[in-house]
Formats: structure tokens, C-alpha cells, sequence
């Protein structure tokens, strides 16, 4: 009885350590992201954690963008994860821009957005093919127009 | 034996499997209107926009920055101008974590003005204070002083000093939403728009260019979302009291009048740069008159607040 708790408590502490050792934390994923957002000015970064499921669940987050500002949008897988992050920009009801491209099949790290209307938006983050993932957005400022 | 050392390899597994469901997912779909509702077509806006406390409380950290609105001011070629800041002697004078937070929000906007223009001369000045009223509500260690310190006295990295302070700011938005002190993120994002607004004022008075007058007139969209996410906390003495001070501006502004005109985006790819230009276009209304008052209903309030 003793070894086989000893065992249980080995096995727990040993995938815990594993865990963090390994594990992809969101900081990291922030600092790659901003790497990859290249010489945009860092604003805000979002983070993504979502369970599979059919249809893909959602996590949404409104913001306010304002007028002659472009903006720049990326996105950052978590490696420990299957799901591949797809970004999309609403006003209310309206798609305005993706990092996914349907027709082409094209995902992009980062998109751009030539903002000419200061108002609020929604970025709705989800998982291609509804996989369970771990990722992180980032908002940026390019320049103004 | 080996079946126990198998059970006791497996078993943290499959409960660890268990215990790692995200609880934040909701299997909601894209309809967007419930929550916040945008004009869809040709239409006025005067009315403060009904949005739930979830959406003001996430919007919060990006319904006024500081890096934007300096950035507009430094594109249209208008000169860094220290007189338009706040002294940093007058952080003396707030004594409530209140008054301290407001502060906090317009020496943040200062700070964000300072890197946009590269003035590193000053930055420290700044941080410092910032530092002391940060630490003074408890949130002083998620502010990155000796860093920004070091980028600042160095002339070192200036992007860094823009990434650095901003990071600074959401952590310390993040640490109060976490421990239940949403109301002083809320309280951090009035002082960054007043200031924001008062610094957009303080060059309507010496530029006539379009697109000043046009970012004094939108902050009406901007003072609504603002509007809606303090009257979230209005049960608060110091709240109900800012909210009040704000009232006689979103009055002013009910007589802006802005409308839509919508189209549709186009998206252009560039070295494999994908670029979505938004084709919409904002049409605000305003006469001299409205816009003087807007300018000096800014400056008067961002004057009580400093006690000037």
C-alpha cells in the first residue's frame, strides 16, 4: 500500500514537473507574438484558451479603434496544443477581415487594419476545425494614416 | 506489483484529463448585436450605447490609449509641447486612492505622449510618479519602473519604453479586475481620456486641421462607451461625483451629430502582408460654437481634477 501511494504521489509530482518544464506558457506566447508583430507598437494582447467542440467555440472580446490609425492583428500558436487560431474582426454583424483566409486556405500571423471609423468592434478568436487550442492576440499599432 | 505502478502512472493522467476543461468556453455563436449594438447603416448616434458591465469591464484597457492618441497628434507634424502636461508637483495633492487612480490615468497619457515623441528627458520625471501613486493603491509592482528607468536614462530601445509601459498598464488592469477592484480600472481609463481629450484640445487651439476638429467631435462615441462602463460603479460616492463632472461634456457632445456611411473592406495582400482597408467613412457635424465649448468644457474639467 505504501509503494503504490508512493507511486501515485511520484507520478503526480513527476507530470506536474513535466508540465511546467515543457508547457508553453501565455507570457512566452505574448513575447513571440510580439516579435512576430515586427516594429508595430504593442497595445494589448489577448488571451485564447478553448476546449474542442463542434461548432468551434468562441472567445470574443469588443474594442475600440479609432480613425486613421492602422492597426495590426497577430496571432500565436501555443505548440502544446493541436488548434490552429483563426482571428476574425466584426463591427456588429459584419466579418471585416481574417487572419484565414476560406477560399485560398491561407492563414496569416498577422493582418493589417486601415481603421477609418472610431468605434467599437469585436475580435472573435476560434480554433480551425473546432480543435481544442491555447493561443494569443495581439493588437498593434502600425502607424497613422 | 507492476499493475499498481502502471494504475499510479495512468491515474493522475486520466484525472488530470478531468480536471483541465476550460470553463471560460461558451459554444456561443458570432451574433454580436445582443451585446453591443453599432449603427448599421446611415444613422445618428445620441444615445449612450447599452452595453453589459462583461463588455465595458473587457473594453476597458482600450476605450482610451494613450500610444494612439499621441500618435495622432505627432502624424499630423504638430510639435511636442511639455507645457500641455501635467506637473508632476501636483501628484502631491491627491490623497484618496480615488483621486490617486484619476491621476494615475492622466500621468499614464502624459507618459505614453513623452514615448511617442522620444522625450526620455522627462520619462523619468514621470515613471517616478506614476511609481508612487501605483504603489500607493497596490498595484505598484506590476508597473516596470526600473526597466523603463534604465531604457529612459540610456536613451535605449525607445519602442521598448512604449511596450513596457503599456504592458505595465494592462497587468495592472488585469490585477484589479482579478482581485475585485475593477472600479479603479475604470477610475485609471476616465483620467487616460481626459488627459487624451485635453492634450487633443490643447492643439484645436493652435492647429486648424481637419482632423483635430474631426478627433474632438468622435470623442463623443469614445465619452459614451466611457459613460456607460463608470455608471457601472455609480453607487460609489467618488464615482457618482466624476460621473456628474463628465455630464455637462456628454451634453455638449449630445449635440455632435456623427453618421455612417458604410462600405465594404478591401482587402489587399503585399509581400505577403495582407492589409484589410475599412472603406467606411464618419461624418461629424458640429458648429463653432459646440466646438469651443467642447474645448473648454475638456480644459475646465481636466483643471478640477489636477486642482489647479
Amino acid at each position: 500500500m505504501k509503494k503504490i501511494l508512493f507511486s501515485l504521489v511520484l507520478a503526480v509530482v513527476g507530470i506536474s514537473y513535466f508540465n511546467n518544464i515543457y508547457a508553453q506558457s501565455e507570457e512566452e506566447l505574448v513575447q513571440i507574438c510580439t516579435m512576430i508583430s515586427g516594429d508595430a507598437e504593442y497595445l494589448k494582447d489577448f488571451r485564447i484558451k478553448l476546449d474542442a467542440g463542434d461548432p468551434p467555440p468562441v472567445q470574443r472580446f469588443p474594442i475600440l479603434l479609432k480613425k486613421d490609425i492602422k492597426y495590426r492583428f497577430t496571432v500565436c500558436n501555443s505548440k502544446d496544443y493541436e488548434g490552429k487560431v483563426i482571428l476574425q474582426l466584426y463591427d456588429n454583424n459584419r466579418q471585416l477581415a481574417t487572419t484565414y483566409i476560406v477560399a485560398t486556405g491561407k492563414d496569416y500571423p498577422y493582418i493589417d487594419w486601415v481603421c477609418t471609423k472610431t468605434g467599437a468592434y469585436h475580435l472573435v478568436y476560434s480554433f480551425r476545425d473546432g480543435k481544442a487550442g491555447m493561443a494569443v492576440g495581439l493588437l498593434s499599432m502600425v502607424g497613422t494614416m | 506489483m507492476r499493475r499498481f505502478h502502471i494504475i499510479a502512472l495512468i491515474g493522475p493522467l486520466l484525472i488530470g484529463q478531468l480536471l483541465s476543461s476550460c470553463n471560460s468556453c461558451k459554444r456561443d455563436g458570432v451574433d454580436l448585436s445582443q451585446e453591443l449594438y453599432i449603427p448599421d447603416s446611415v444613422v445618428e448616434t445620441n444615445q449612450s450605447p447599452q452595453v453589459s458591465k462583461d463588455v465595458t469591464e473587457k473594453m476597458m484597457q482600450n476605450i482610451s490609449s494613450p500610444v494612439e492618441t499621441a500618435a495622432l497628434i505627432k502624424g499630423l507634424k504638430i510639435p511636442f509641447n511639455k507645457n500641455y502636461l501635467a506637473s508632476t508637483d501636483q501628484a502631491e495633492k491627491f490623497n484618496t486612492n480615488f483621486e490617486k487612480a484619476l491621476a494615475l490615468g492622466i500621468y499614464g497619457c502624459d507618459l505614453g505622449y513623452l514615448n511617442m515623441y522620444e522625450k526620455t528627458s522627462f520619462v523619468v520625471d514621470y515613471i517616478s510618479t506614476i511609481k508612487r501613486l501605483a504603489d500607493d493603491i497596490q498595484v505598484g509592482q506590476f508597473f516596470d519602473f526600473s526597466t523603463l528607468k534604465r531604457l529612459a536614462t540610456n536613451n535605449e530601445n525607445l519602442d521598448s519604453l512604449i511596450l513596457i509601459s503599456q504592458q505595465s498598464f494592462n497587468r495592472i488592469d488585469t490585477y484589479l479586475s482579478e482581485t475585485n477592484r475593477s472600479m479603479f480600472s475604470a477610475v485609471i481609463v476616465a483620467g487616460v481620456w481626459v488627459e487624451g481629450a485635453y492634450l487633443s484640445s490643447r492643439v484645436a487651439q493652435i492647429s486648424d486641421h481637419p482632423r483635430i476638429r474631426e478627433t474632438i467631435g468622435e470623442q463623443k462615441t469614445i465619452i459614451n462607451f466611457l459613460m456607460a462602463l463608470l455608471k457601472v460603479y455609480e453607487k460609489d460616492p467618488d464615482m457618482a461625483k466624476l460621473i456628474d463632472e463628465l455630464q455637462p461634456i456628454k451634453k455638449i457632445y449630445d449635440g455632435v451629430k456623427i453618421t455612417y456611411e458604410l462600405g465594404e473592406p478591401e482587402m489587399v495582400e503585399e509581400n505577403g502582408v495582407v492589409t484589410f482597408k475599412q472603406t467606411d467613412k464618419q461624418i461629424i457635424e458640429m458648429n463653432d460654437e459646440l466646438y469651443n465649448e467642447l474645448i473648454k468644457s475638456i480644459q475646465d474639467l481636466r483643471s478640477k481634477i489636477l486642482k489647479l
